[in-house]
């Protein structure tokens, strides 16, 4: 396989760099964006995420060439000769983020990796970092697959998927009110994120986007930040606990007990059904949450 | 993992806990405490959608508050770090009374224990958790 560097690597020492800069902006602006165990269990998260993600990176590339030698197309590498390629690339790989993200948080399988990158009940850029140990072990590789079958090379992937995290990192941020109108219309923004990190019952379940909020536009999933509901950050039943091993792995704990204590014939769907989902209806899941909160009504039992 | 993955992976850990350090060094935090009823109510319905509150029993330091609601189910929120987080307070809890010192343990270990100062009131939110235990 042609190799690319990976562009990550090359943006840690600015995402460093912003993380202080925002740091500073909250002495001056608010106190309790940060708080210290907060931002050491993002970043102790973040980094043994990049050794789980280094020590899986093998199989993921392999599958990834294993898939591409029954490509449709033959595109090359070369930016002079295939530019329109790359941003095709960019643009599809976007869409693939978004399809994998809707469904990291509608499917529980999904959700019990995806969850860490929630669990904080703060909005910054150590969040952002804040990312999952357990990825390949729920098979999230899978919805890039499609890409390699369409005949773009495993590099232009991998190194479109690299810019794509990049791009997310900086709207982490409540430092950031909104941006220009045509850039919210067409981009995902820090305004648009902080929707997604919301737990509020209005703001569950929307903006899935990566790059570009045109997929949440066209898909239906799009709520924009409303100024006179502020957003409350984290995940629905906040963990109460800097623990980053309870982090990384309760929902799968979470799983494994629903899955032993269920009865056989329910047993698969505490694992691909949507999170908070119960065979006996005790629980609540997001669509419970807003029905009960626009009716005023109790939740017997928050969703996970 | 090779020597060169190992030195990077030392620098981050490095700088991972600098940044930790930077942030507790400058004075950034919050010393978050529930200021009253209303706060304790306010909080319990955000943990739990469609919760309403009625009666609070809140630790005199504002650490921590008891809610219950009209049907007598209780929630016990308490500060977690520059923010709250909240839990049923069911049958699976466990109430400790020590004069005015009320402790609730959470089943789940890692939300852990939490002591509420309540005065005189201890005595009766200990026995409205005993009911939950023989309900």
């Amino acid at each position: 396989m042609d190799k690319l560097p990976d562009p990550v690597v090359y943006a840690v020492p600015g995402f460093i760099l912003l993380l202080i800069i925002e740091m500073l902006i909250a002495l001056r602006r608010d106190r309790s964006r940060y708080e210290a165990r907060d931002t050491l269990t993002s970043l102790m998260l973040g980094t043994i995420s990049q050794v789980a993600g280094a020590a899986v990176g093998a199989a993921v590339i392999g599958m990834a060439v294993w898939v591409y030698q029954f490509h449709l197309f033959d595109i090359g590498l070369d930016f002079r000769s295939w530019w329109w390629a790359w941003i095709l690339c960019f643009f599809l790989d976007d869409l693939a983020y978004y399809v994998f993200h809707r469904s990291a948080h509608r499917v529980r399988w999904f959700w019990a990796s995806h969850v860490i990158h929630h669990s904080s009940q703060h909005y910054n850029l150590s969040t952002a970092l804040r990312q999952t140990w357990t990825g390949f072990f729920s098979l999230t590789f899978l919805f890039r697959l499609p890409l390699f079958l369409i005949g773009f090379p495993p590099a232009m992937v991998f190194f479109c998927a690299g810019l794509n995290l990049i791009y997310q990192f900086w709207i982490h941020t409540e430092a950031i009110g909104r941006m220009p109108k045509w850039f919210e219309a067409v981009m995902n923004t820090p305004s648009h994120h902080r929707v997604h990190h919301g737990v509020n019952p209005r703001y569950l379940d929307a903006n899935y986007a990566g790059v570009f909020i045109i997929w949440d536009r066209m898909f239906g999933s799009f709520v924009a930040e409303r100024d006179d509901e502020p957003v409350r950050y984290g995940i629905v039943k906040q963990l109460g606990s800097f623990n980053i091993l309870w982090a990384a792995f309760h929902e799968w704990v979470g799983i494994a007990k629903d899955v032993w204590h269920a009865p056989w014939r329910h047993k698969l769907s505490y694992m691909w059904r949507e999170p908070g989902w119960s065979h006996d209806g005790s629980r609540a899941t997001s669509a419970t949450i807003k029905e009960r909160w626009a009716a005023g009504r109790p939740v017997e039992e928050a969703a996970e | 993992m090779n020597q060169a993955a190992l030195i990077q992976l030392g620098i981050s850990l490095i700088a991972v806990l600098f940044v930790a350090w930077l942030v507790k060094r400058i004075g950034l935090g919050a010393d978050p405490r529930i200021a009253d009823a209303d706060h304790a109510i306010r909080l319990a319905e955000e943990a739990e959608a469609g919760f309403k509150g009625i009666e609070v029993a809140r630790d005199r330091a504002g650490f921590a508050a008891i809610v219950r609601n009209a049907e007598g189910r209780m929630m016990l929120v308490r500060a977690h770090g520059n923010h709250f987080a909240a839990r049923p307070v069911d049958a699976a809890t466990v109430g400790r009374l020590d004069k005015e010192f009320l402790t609730l343990t959470s089943p789940e270990r890692t939300f852990g224990a939490v002591t509420l100062q309540l005065g005189k009131e201890a005595g009766m939110w200990a026995s409205r958790m005993r009911d939950l235990n023989c309900g």
